[in-house]
């Protein structure tokens, strides 16, 4: 009975960064609660996953391996979870707020027939153990605290890349408990029959933690090469405003702003950029944010943490430079 | 292929949101409102599906007494007739609430599909499309950018935004598909189309027309609810890096990043 | 023989020449008829006020040939060709008057004053016959297009003249009287005839040759450009005399449909000016989208109109012209051809920024760009069809206020720290200083508002802002078309602005100040409304501001086209920069009335500019030219395109955008 569950979607073999940085929460919630801090692993070949999850704090995975779950379908994975909630009866039930976490959740909610809040940047627990989180609300204009009902598992899905995940302790182990879900046709509804791809398989900019993007101070598209480079060396990706765009130094999929893509990275350099309302709205909510121009009356200094009033092309290749020293001290 | 569109009435997208003096509400006084952005393009679709393979197009929206304005919107765009869900009941509703009432209004119209747009911008829960699958016993793909019809309109064949791509999904219908951006571009309603809207049909339902109790709807029919309201952090104040030269700035903006702002 | 002409004489059956004569002009007028039926057939308008004022009108303006002479070479040209005829054919009345009033006053001294005068009007047409042929068939402008009518019209006035000329010369030649050296050309022609027995009839084969010119020329008035006699007087006469080129769309909740996209939905007026258009591309040499590779012409906009009007008209003529058989005008349900993505494409119908120098520049007052608009209010009110940007900014509008879509209740955030109330907060001063969108929201114009704010605070003047409580003046929505968004914009400030009781206006932006002054009284908004260049004018002439510091630069003036050709605003903002002192001013060419676009305008400002080459670069070029190293500027739009055309083509090392705002505030030693 009981248990502080986490969802740890899986992504090309891999347990999503996410399910990690909620883990450490929940374990934190579970030994708060005196209850077991669970995982639950959907999918196929994802046993070898676990031992990476107790490292991380799981007490017992759950993994449900098939066929039916090579591919994400709300109906199939919906199915496994229902039965094993039903079984297990967890109290707090946790996902990565990510595209299938937050369709998975609310499909599950629904069915469960319990309270689920959506995209959170803050979990724990109120006096009688109930869960509590804070979540924003109108694109982060205000933050909302919510409480939930009594009826089990309380569920919340938590925005990636806010957590800490916890320092991982290799010598945790987890009890790994198999389980087999029947799907049936109905319990699918709809069929993945194709996959495309869209973007260069890099890390969509949306999902980026680091971008250096460049504007119409770039003044040409061979210049992005630094810019590359820089993002290169501090692991990141290469956007651009409207300006570079419409200027076809870069391709529309890279525009950074309100007519191209909303990215909430820990680190955007933005280099040659004036920062016009429309590029501020799609980069808004960065955790830190950098403005190299050697215009000092750009409105991007107003909204930048750290403002550098040079020349781009000198301060750039410096600073790649310069991260490249500190990243070698190690 | 008749076609019943969720909508709901939000506050602008620029509007100032603030919570109340006792923070356990939003202030919504002159706030201006408009319909929520990804409903559009569940209205936009609606209507191009009507334009391709005939049918009806319905608005079904829960909102209090304002909402009517998002409707007729909705009406001038094209659609044909709209319910509207109002009652003080409902006011504290969540996701799930919410989707009781819709999914009861649901049952009394004829349609082929559902769509609603992927969430709504005041609450961002992204919830309703898939609750309301739930209790329809219907399924439910959400974020979808494209929408394509069987021609016997016995399946849909969509594109659902995934990591790194889109996925091909197959659905039998009917089904509700919740919108994300990219599915299209919204039309902007036509000045016969704003007058026409004036007198199209706008049925109103109570939570009793519905034949919901108080305690299935509104804030008791709910499972989370919002204790109270704050503010974002409010951003420091940036700061202009020193250094007589590029390379000395470049130096100093390095050894902020690491140690005062961790971020490499 | 006495000193005089004798009527007629050497012809015989003379008095057919009214025969003949009266026959053309009655063709004439059948053919008026006819199209004045056809122009009936367009909608509704009254362009029958201040008649007193249309007459003047079209006394200074087609007699005085006012715009015509614009142009040095065309309007001389067309001056000559026009007087000469008109005083050939007073000429010829005062000679009927003089024989069939039995008053017989032209003969000695008058009578040769007479005769050369009409000499010289006779050479007047053939000079500017000539000028025209080598205009149009060796210069060969680009705004002029060719066809075969062109040539023979100017042939047959040449013809006319020449032969009239020859009747004379064969007539002194015949009467050798010494005194008709005075008709000096005939005099020299008269050599070609000798004296024998030839002369008469050659005298009067000419004389039969010379009428017979003059009856073709005046029966085929009504089927050749030629029109443009007639049509240039009533397109002059039925001029629009309002403030705004651009009428409200009556009665919107009732109407069934908005905007033109077939001819029949014009107005006689419209209809009207396009048998006035005699293609002389004046519109086109001035129209900014046209200059820089739009798809845009205002004159094949007219011209293409035309085109469909005489086609689908056409068979209405015929039926017209059933005498007897169905004489009935009634056509069932054929609707005429759209014109919209037609004739005239839709990218032309975006690219006019409406600056205005079409209408001014025309000779006979077609009005092309109130067309575009009527296009526009097609596209944009029955078949939202418009580009994506447009919806956006319509969205904004309706939603924030602002084209921009910044949250509506910063719109007053600007001017918290200067020291400006509302009047709200207090309603008892003289003037509402509007602010307009671009002061409120855009940063580089934030500086003009709060420079315009500091002049008036130090010169004393009283006044206060509307804060959030302003809305967008509109002027956006109406000219992209969207006249439904407009009039309820207008409306509602209207009843913000008379519920505090403003009377008087001070704007910043000059497509403000145009919609506030010219339009806002279309939907009963009446205020005296100023633009901030004239209130700055008037507080330097009257000491209010100290122009003490000297700022020590050569700078050009751009003429902002809604404050310049839409109000004559042109000297007002030249007044401050002169009281500015160590200013250096030059003129650009293209200055004043002739001023070319930034681009901005129409609406055009919320737009991609896709086609051609830009017209803000464009601008650059004249300002580059000018050698001046500051462009000053008096329009939010200009200041922007400008300062942005100057960092796109990489010139600020040599050149600056500043607004008149701010170097006024400069020189008062605050900045």
């Amino acid at each position: 009975m009981g248990g502080v569950w986490v969802y740890a979607e899986v992504k090309e073999g891999a347990v999503k960064k996410v399910a990690l940085e909620i883990l450490g929460e929940a374990r934190k919630m579970a030994s708060s609660k005196g209850e077991e801090c669970c995982a639950v692993l959907v999918g196929q070949g994802v046993e070898g996953l676990a031992p990476r999850l107790g490292a991380y704090g799981a007490d017992k995975v759950f993994c449900v391996e098939g066929e039916d779950f090579a591919r994400y379908t709300t109906g199939a994975y919906t199915k496994a979870l229902y039965d094993l909630v039903q079984k297990e009866q967890p109290s707090i039930l946790l996902f990565g707020a990510t595209l299938n976490g937050k369709d998975l959740s609310a499909r599950l909610a629904a069915r469960l027939g319990v309270g689920l809040a959506t995209d959170c940047t803050e979990i724990g627990l109120d006096d009688a153990g109930n869960l509590k989180v804070k979540r924003p609300m109108f694109a982060g204009k205000v933050y909302a605290d919510v409480a939930f009902s009594d009826a089990k598992p309380q569920m919340a899905s938590v925005r990636p890349n806010v957590l800490t995940p916890p320092q991982p302790d290799e010598s945790k182990q987890a009890e790994v408990v198999k389980v087999d879900v029947e799907v049936t046709p109905e319990d699918k509804g709809a069929e993945v029959v194709d996959f495309i791809q869209v973007g260069g398989g890099k890390v969509d900019l949306t999902e980026a933690e680091i971008i250096v993007s460049g504007g119409r101070g770039m003044k040409a598209a061979e210049n992005f090469k630094i810019l590359e480079e820089l993002a290169e060396v501090l692991g990141g990706v290469v956007g651009a405003s409207r300006a570079a765009v419409d200027a076809g130094w870069r391709p529309q999929s890279d525009q950074v702003g309100q007519s191209g893509k909303v990215v909430t990275p820990n680190l955007y350099i933005a280099c040659g950029i004036s920062g016009a309302i429309q590029h501020l709205a799609g980069m808004g909510t960065s955790k830190v944010i950098v403005a190299i121009n050697k215009d000092p009356e750009a409105p991007i200094f107003k909204k930048a943490d750290y403002g550098v009033v040079d020349d781009l092309f000198k301060v750039v290749p410096a600073l790649t430079e310069e991260v490249r020293k500190l990243k070698a001290e190690g | 292929m008749n076609v019943l569109v969720c909508m709901k009435q939000v506050p602008d997208t620029e509007a100032e949101i603030r919570p109340t003096a006792d923070k356990t509400a939003i202030d919504y006084t002159g706030i201006k409102f408009i319909m929520n952005v990804y409903d559009e393009y569940a209205v936009e679709e609606a209507l191009r599906i009507k334009e391709k393979m005939g049918g009806k197009v319905t608005i079904l929206c829960l909102g209090p007494e304002r909402a009517t304005e998002a409707i007729r919107t909705a009406l001038a765009m094209g659609a044909d007739d709209a319910v509207h869900l109002v009652d003080p009941l409902f006011e504290g509703g969540d996701a799930y609430a919410t989707a009781k009432a819709l999914a009861k209004a649901a049952e009394k119209v004829e349609y082929d599909l559902i769509l609603c747009g992927k969430q709504a911008i005041d609450d961002d829960l992204a919830q309703v499309g898939s609750i309301l699958g739930e209790f329809l016993k219907i399924p439910t793909v959400t974020g979808i950018v494209k929408l394509e019809i069987s021609s016997d309109g016995k399946k849909a064949t969509v594109h659902r935004q995934v990591e790194g791509g889109l996925d091909v999904i197959e659905v039998p219908l009917p089904a509700v598909f919740t919108a994300s951006k990219g599915l299209n571009e919204p039309r902007y309603p036509s000045l016969p189309g704003i007058m026409k809207a004036k007198k199209k049909p706008l049925q109103t339902l109570t939570a009793s027309d519905l034949g919901l109790g108080e305690d299935e709807i509104g804030a008791k029919g709910s499972h989370i609810k919002i204790l109270s309201f704050s503010l974002p952090p409010m951003r420091k104040e940036g700061k202009i890096v020193d250094g007589e030269t590029p390379e000395e700035k470049a130096a100093n903006l390095a050894k902020l990043l690491r140690e005062e702002a961790k971020v490499i | 023989m006495e000193v005089g002409r004798e009527i007629f004489w050497n012809i015989a059956l003379g008095w057919l020449t009214y025969l003949v004569m009266g026959v053309a002009v009655l063709i004439l007028a059948y053919n008026l008829y006819d199209r004045i039926s056809l122009w009936r057939r367009g909608q509704e308008e009254n362009r029958w006020d201040s008649v007193g004022k249309r007459i003047w009108g079209v006394i200074l303006y087609v007699v005085g040939h006012a715009r015509v002479l614009k142009e040095g070479y065309p309007g001389v040209m067309h001056l000559m060709i026009f007087w000469g005829f008109l005083i050939l054919l007073l000429g010829a009345g005062v000679d009927a008057f003089n024989h069939y009033s039995g008053l017989h006053f032209l003969k000695g001294g008058v009578y040769l004053a007479f005769s050369f005068i009409l000499e010289i009007a006779g050479l007047m047409v053939i000079v500017g016959v000539v000028m025209a042929l080598w205009r149009r068939y060796v210069t060969r402008p680009s705004r002029l297009d060719s066809r075969a009518e062109d040539a023979w019209v100017l042939i047959l006035l040449g013809a006319i003249v020449v032969s009239g000329f020859l009747v004379e010369g064969a007539r002194i030649a015949a009467q050798g009287n010494p005194w008709e050296r005075w008709s000096f050309v005939g005099w020299t022609l008269s050599g070609l005839f000798g004296k024998g027995k030839g002369v008469l009839l050659f005298h009067k084969a000419l004389w039969w040759v010379h009428l017979f010119l003059s009856f073709i020329f005046v029966a085929v008035i009504s089927y050749t450009k030629l029109l443009h006699i007639i049509t240039s007087v009533l397109s002059t006469f039925f001029r629009n005399l309002q403030p705004s080129a651009i009428r409200p769309i009556e009665n919107m909740e009732e109407a069934e449909s908005f905007g033109v996209s077939r001819w029949e939905e014009f107005t006689w007026v419209d209809l009207l000016q396009l048998d006035a258009c005699t293609r002389c591309g004046r519109c086109q040499d001035n129209c900014p989208a046209h200059l820089t590779e739009k798809p845009l012409s205002p004159k094949e906009v007219v011209q293409g109109i035309k085109a469909v009007f005489e086609q689908e008209t056409a068979p209405i003529l015929q039926r017209m012209r059933t005498w007897g058989v169905e004489k009935k005008e009634e056509e069932e349900g054929e609707e005429g051809k759209t014109l919209v993505g037609g004739v005239i494409s839709e990218d032309a119908i975006w690219s006019c920024t409406t600056c205005g120098a079409c209408v001014v520049h025309c000779p006979v007052f077609v009005e092309p760009y109130p067309k575009l608009i009527d296009f526009r209010r097609y596209l944009a009110l029955m078949e939202s069809r418009f580009p994506q940007e447009v919806q956006v900014a319509f969205r904004n509008m309706e939603n924030n206020s602002n084209p921009w879509g910044i949250g509506m209740h910063t719109r007053a955030d600007w001017a918290k720290d200067l020291g400006v109330k509302t009047l709200a907060e207090d309603r008892d001063v003289e003037y509402l200083l509007y602010v307009g969108c671009a002061g409120s929201f855009d940063d580089l114009n934030k500086k003009v508002a709060t420079a315009v704010v500091k002049l008036l605070q130090r010169a004393g003047v009283s006044f206060g802002i509307l804060g959030t409580e302003e809305g967008c003046c509109g002027d956006s929505a109406r000219r992209l078309g969207n006249e439904y968004l407009y009039q309820i914009m207008v409306e509602q400030n209207i009843e913000v602005m008379k519920n505090y009781g403003v009377k008087k206006i001070i704007t910043l932006c000059p497509h403000g100040y145009n919609t506030l002054k010219n339009e806002y009284p279309q939907f009963g908004g009446e205020f005296e409304v100023y633009h901030y260049t004239e209130v700055l004018a008037r507080l330097i002439s009257e000491g209010k501001l100290q122009l003490i510091k000297p700022i020590e630069d050569s700078v050009t003036y751009h003429d902002s086209c809604y404050l310049g050709r839409y109000n004559g605003l042109y000297e007002e903002p030249r007044k401050v920069l002169g009281a500015i002192p160590g200013l250096k001013m030059v003129e650009m060419a293209r200055c004043r009335s002739r001023s070319f676009c930034c681009g901005a305008g129409g609406g055009r400002f919320w737009m991609e500019e896709h086609l051609g080459t830009r017209i803000n670069h464009a601008r650059l070029q004249d300002v580059l030219e000018s050698g001046a190293s500051t462009v000053v500027t008096s329009c939010p739009f200009c200041y922007t395109m400008l300062s942005d055309a100057i960092k796109e083509k990489e010139v600020e090392e040599r050149l600056r955008a500043r607004d008149l705002a701010e170097l006024v505030l400069e020189a008062t030693e605050g900045v």
